[in-house]
């Protein structure tokens, strides 16, 4: 120890003269105060939040662009950037009014013309956003601060729709950068949120800044997740990416990063034993593993083969793998939707849970026709989560009398191959994993891949109008009675039809040194609110 | 050689040369061999003893390196896992001594068709003269385009097999074994007898065979090895970066990969292969090194 | 010699354009879809069907290639797909980050290769020579990356003398530079140490033996200036051939050494690209690499009349 320090000492006296004099370092110091030091999830290799939905990129859309309602920690949207609404009697006008001294980063005031621009870019690649597509009669700007959105039909999920975090979440832009066709990528990163993006210091694969935007005004409410007021304790976030977790879980020891938004649960145990990090959960609506089969090709055309899955995948397996020995970290999961949220059912469930039955399932699998055919398993290699399932899967088909033609592969050929649907021994795949933010299973209107619409459906294309029909009477539910009973039903129909399988709920940890407050428990990191010392 | 240096050099310098001299000393047979090219019998004895592993793994106490075992993750080095297990609970030792059937067969299999083919290309372009620009600007072409680099964008193309490793470290060795071929046949073909062979109307073939062959055949060999060396040494790197050996096949480089993460808390998930990966480098490179000393005229005339 | 010079620089056209025909078509048959990465994991078929459509991905392949070209030699490599930055303006922002750690790296292993290839050449069977290329044969077979987490945790970690990760631009100071480079030029280096090492050995070796030095010997030069002036000359060509040829290993490795120590540098910008899929930069990257190496090399065939006068064009 005293070796060490002293030769600490040596070298900082090195760096000290080398540096030349006092000054120098003090102002270092200062500086570094006011700059937030973050390792994320993954590069920010895009910055269109509309055009590229992956989770990066909405935590990152989060600073520079605001949205006109946000969900607080009980996913209930509150005003953000309205001020008011009205809605017509028989729900089919919704009139909003804008909050006064909203400006975008380059000083010009946020207008109703921006809002309906950026309506109706969102609107096009949003799931809810399509659906008010579908019921619209007209979006239009009033004047300045007012517009009016009117519909065929009643929606009462509108301000869900407009509030929620999920991706794409509907962020409003200037006018002229909305105007930027959906399938295309903006060029201007100028949005009314807490931050302004400084466009020069983006290294994509390495850096993104983002300074703090004096013109903004927050709200007077006290945040909480996407509403309230976002008031900004640091003048300067970096995001630093990091390919290599063994190499972040070093930096933040070192206290050459402040903040790591995704230590793998392996290295928690060493930041936990280093006295200036502080470890907590994430985010507590966690993440849904993913099973996915391919409903179009044999054997998993049959609901029987889906659901001999469902019976022999032991979620614990899985979950073991990825998070290791610490078992309040994972749960079971009896259903699609996210554990310790109101909608959560078991209903049909029971399969998905308890002792594993082998046998059974492979009787069944031979029921539905398996005759030995191999299975194309897509599995992308760079991600640690897809990577840990696979070798389980791998491991699960083995052991059910299953020929796996387990294709290593990384996530952008996953990406394109899924979307295949030839025959998996053309081209195209029987099962690949994925995950989903439990922020996206807490109910229907977010969750794609519960849809079952055939061929309009997610990967995998699972064609059940039963199951469609009880996600509309779920968007019809004005109450949350109705709600549940029309996702209990969901659920039960989807354990039966097979859709997916899940391989467990977790949750996954953030780490960040002593020196930071204010980091909060969120399915995305907020960065208001955030100071350092 | 000059066994002694002049007297007027640093005083330092002149006992150095001769102590090389007892390794000369004649013997017959294997123990002879073996006392001449040490280098040889350590790397041989070594690269055997790696074989021998590879074949007979199954039955060196091994457990079957593909079983899950999630409940027993991360477990360290004990008397039931002599190397620990990984993050999937799967026996390191069994992963390690498995994995070397990929090193090896990806190590032989590149140095094989990487000569095969290099040797082909080399005797066309040094044979036919319209064929040599267009070659060797395409071979001159894939050179500059850093090896690792061109494997890497190889497998990229492809998926992950032990086949496809093979073949995209092969195309990024083949140049540098036409090269070297090339540049044999070029400098024969300059000798009077060859010279001579070709004047009297032998047919190319048969010059090929009689002439050159031989003659390649020793820098050939001694080039194989090392590219034997790199290839274990590129498959380890491909599969670290997550574009090399599919996952469920347990290499060494795949196994790094996979503990790579955890280097800091549980070091014998990479530590054991890469010592397994290092020996083996190690003694195919001691074999290479031999093998060019003897081998290699010019520069065997001097020890 | 002029006309030498115009004949070598002709000569590195056909090979570019060899290198350029090359990794155009070699992306052009990968099977990862670009645009299925950018739509995101909630995207549905026929948004990725219309992102590919507008990113042109589904034109025929002349078309694309003489495009390509043609804007190449304008100097424009071209936007990323998933940034949607010029490509050359990304291979500006990560270049100084590969320069530096190349260029350190060089030094350094020069600087510890080359007295360590003379010095077992001339005490060529001792204990010195034994190790140093029992030093050399261990340089090859240990693979970077497990030299490289070793140091880190040795002198990172556990003596904090050094940063673990991450790079200083060299406009914030030389050592603040220098300190982050240290551990990632010296994990680098350990091939190409053993490789400089090894050539140089050899050659001198080979040089000892000759005429001339012996009548240096004869004439009583010392044996310092022998080594250094006399030998280490002459011996000047092979080295600065393997140094030139062994660019390419170096390279191939910072892209490993890059993702180890964090570095935002050109490796990791390929292996990223490679990984996404993000055909443009791979382009631009494996070119620019390509040029690089060839010019390099081109440098050292003209140099070596410097080194001796004996060789003329």
């Amino acid at each position: 120890m005293e070796r060490r320090s002293f030769l600490k000492a040596t070298a900082a006296a090195a760096a000290f003269s080398a540096t030349g004099g006092i000054a120098a370092p003090a102002l270092a110091q200062g500086a570094a105060a006011r700059t937030l030091r973050f390792v994320p999830q993954a590069n920010l290799a895009n910055f269109d939040p509309i055009w590229g939905t992956q989770y990066v990129v909405r935590n990152a859309s989060l600073l520079v662009w605001d949205t006109l309602y946000g969900v607080d920690e009980t996913i209930t949207p509150r005003r953000q950037m309205v001020e008011s609404e009205e809605v017509s009697a028989d729900g089919l006008t919704w009139t909003f009014k804008l909050r006064p001294g909203l400006r975008f980063h380059d000083n010009t005031p946020v207008l109703a013309k921006d809002v309906v621009a950026s309506l109706t870019r969102w609107a096009v690649r949003d799931p809810m956003g399509q659906m008010l597509r579908a019921l619209q009669n007209e979006l239009v700007a009033v004047d300045d601060n007012t517009f009016r959105w009117s519909l065929k039909a009643p929606y009462p999920k509108m301000l869900l729709a407009l509030g929620k975090n999920n991706s794409p979440c509907a962020f409003i832009m200037p006018e002229r950068i909305a105007k930027t066709d959906p399938f295309q990528q903006i060029t201007e990163y100028v949005g009314s949120g807490p931050f302004r993006f400084v466009r020069d210091e983006w290294v994509p694969g390495a850096k993104a800044v983002f300074a703090r935007f004096d013109g903004y005004v927050p709200r007077e409410e006290k945040p909480s997740w996407l509403s309230g007021g976002k008031k900004v304790m640091v003048e300067r976030v970096e995001w630093i990416v990091m390919p290599d977790p063994a190499t972040a879980a070093a930096a933040l020891q070192n206290g050459e990063v402040d903040w790591w938004e995704s230590p793998i649960a392996d290295l928690v145990p060493v930041l936990r034993r280093n006295r200036n990090i502080e470890v907590d959960i994430a985010d507590p609506l966690g993440n849904v593993g993913s099973f996915r089969m391919n409903h179009l090709h044999a054997p998993f055309n049959d609901p029987r083969a889906r659901r001999a899955i469902l019976m022999a995948l032991s979620q614990e397996d899985y979950m073991r793998s990825l998070v290791g020995d610490d078992q309040s970290l994972w749960k079971e999961m009896g259903g699609f939707f996210t554990p310790n949220t109101p909608l959560y059912t078991e209903a049909g469930g029971a399969i998905m849970k308890g002792p594993r039955n082998l046998d059974a399932a492979k009787k069944l699998l031979q029921e539905a026709g398996y005759d030995g055919r191999p299975i194309t398993l897509v599995v992308a290699q760079d991600q640690p989560i897809t990577k840990s399932f696979g070798d389980v899967s791998a491991d699960l088909l083995k052991r059910l009398g299953m020929n796996v033609d387990f294709v290593a592969t990384d996530w952008g050929t996953v990406g394109a191959r899924r979307a295949l649907k030839t025959p998996p021994s053309q081209g195209g795949w029987h099962i690949f994993h994925t995950w989903h933010a439990g922020a996206d299973c807490v109910n229907p209107a977010p969750y794609t891949a519960m849809r079952a619409n055939g061929d309009n459906a997610w990967f995998g294309w699972p064609n059940n109008p039963d199951i469609e029909a009880a996600r509309d009477q779920w968007f019809a539910a004005s109450d949350l009675a109705g709600e549940k009973a029309a996702v209990d039903k969901m659920n039960a129909l989807a354990v039966d039809f097979g859709l997916y399988a899940p391989t467990g709920f977790f949750l996954s940890y953030q780490a960040w040194r002593k020196n930071i407050t204010g980091v909060v428990k969120a399915p995305a990191p907020f960065f208001w609110g955030v100071s350092k010392t | 050689m000059s066994t002694t240096f002049p007297s007027g050099g640093a005083p330092a310098a002149a006992p150095v040369m001769p102590d090389v001299m007892p390794t000369r000393i004649a013997r017959k047979g294997i123990t002879g061999y073996i006392f001449r090219n040490p280098t040889i019998a350590i790397g041989g004895f070594l690269l055997l003893l790696l074989i021998f592993v590879a074949v007979f793994a199954p039955f060196l106490w091994t457990k079957d390196p593909t079983a899950l075992a999630p409940a027993m993750r991360t477990r360290a080095p004990s008397e039931r896992w002599w190397f620990g297990t990984d993050m999937l609970g799967r026996d390191v030792y069994s992963r390690v001594l498995y994995g070397t059937r990929v090193s090896l067969i990806v190590g032989f299999g590149v140095a094989f068709f990487a000569s095969v083919i290099g040797l082909t290309i080399g005797l066309i372009s040094g044979f036919v003269r319209w064929a040599d620009s267009i070659i060797m600007r395409v071979m001159d072409g894939l050179m500059s385009i850093p090896s690792i680099l061109l494997a890497i964008a190889l497998m990229a193309l492809t998926r992950g097999s032990v086949g496809n490793v093979i073949l995209a470290i092969t195309v990024a060795e083949i140049p540098r074994v036409s090269r070297l071929v090339r540049g044999v046949v070029l400098s024969l073909r300059e000798q009077p007898y060859v010279e001579a062979a070709i004047a009297s109307g032998t047919r190319t073939p048969v010059i090929i065979w009689r002439h050159i062959l031989p003659n390649t055949l020793a820098p050939m060999i001694v080039q194989a090895t090392y590219i034997c060396a790199s290839a274990m040494i590129a498959e380890a790197i491909l599969s670290f970066i997550g574009a090399g050996t599919p996952p469920i096949i347990p290499s060494w480089g795949n196994i790094m990969a996979e503990g790579r993460a955890l280097w800091q808390v549980k070091p014998y998930i990479v530590f054991f292969p890469a010592i397994f990966l290092s020996i083996t480098v190690l003694a195919v490179n001691l074999v290479g090194d031999g093998l060019r000393d003897s081998l290699d005229p010019r520069l065997a005339k001097r020890v | 010699m002029f006309a030498y010079i115009v004949r070598r620089i002709l000569a590195t056209i056909p090979v570019m354009a060899i290198v350029a025909l090359f990794v155009f078509s070699l992306l052009y048959i990968a099977p990862g879809d670009p645009a299925a990465v950018i739509a995101g994991d909630q995207a549905t078929p026929a948004d990725v069907e219309r992102i590919r459509a507008s990113l042109g991905l589904d034109r025929p392949f002349v078309v694309r290639f003489g495009e390509w070209v043609f804007r190449i030699i304008q100097g424009d490599l071209g936007l990323s797909i998933f940034t949607n930055l010029p490509v050359t303006r990304m291979i500006a922002q990560r270049i100084e980050p590969t320069l530096s750690l190349m260029v350190v790296t060089l030094v350094l292993a020069i600087t510890i290769a080359v007295p360590m290839g003379v010095v077992a050449a001339w005490k060529s069977g001792s204990l010195i020579d034994r190790m140093v290329m029992g030093f050399a044969v261990l340089g090859f077979s240990v693979p970077v990356f497990v030299v490289g987490y070793l140091l880190a945790y040795v002198f990172a970690l556990e003596l904090d003398w050094l940063p673990v990760q991450g790079y200083t631009p060299i406009s914030n100071g030389l050592w603040p530079w220098f300190q982050n480079l240290i551990l990632p030029a010296v994990a680098l280096g350990g091939v190409y140490i053993a490789l400089i090492a090894r050539i140089t050995r050899a050659t001198m070796m080979e040089i000892l033996q000759q005429d001339y030095i012996r009548t240096a010997r004869a004439k009583g030069a010392g044996q310092t200036t022998i080594l250094f002036l006399h030998a280490l000359k002459n011996a000047a060509v092979p080295i600065v051939t393997i140094i030139g040829i062994g660019l390419a290993g170096l390279i191939g490795g910072a892209v490993v050494t890059e993702s180890v120590f964090a570095i935002p540098g050109l490796g990791r910008l390929t292996v990223d690209a490679i990984l996404r899929r993000d055909y443009p930069v791979i382009q631009g990257v494996i070119l620019l690499f390509s040029f690089v190496y060839v010019l390099v090399n081109l440098l050292i065939d003209l140099s070596y009349t410097l080194f001796d006068p004996r060789i003329r064009y």
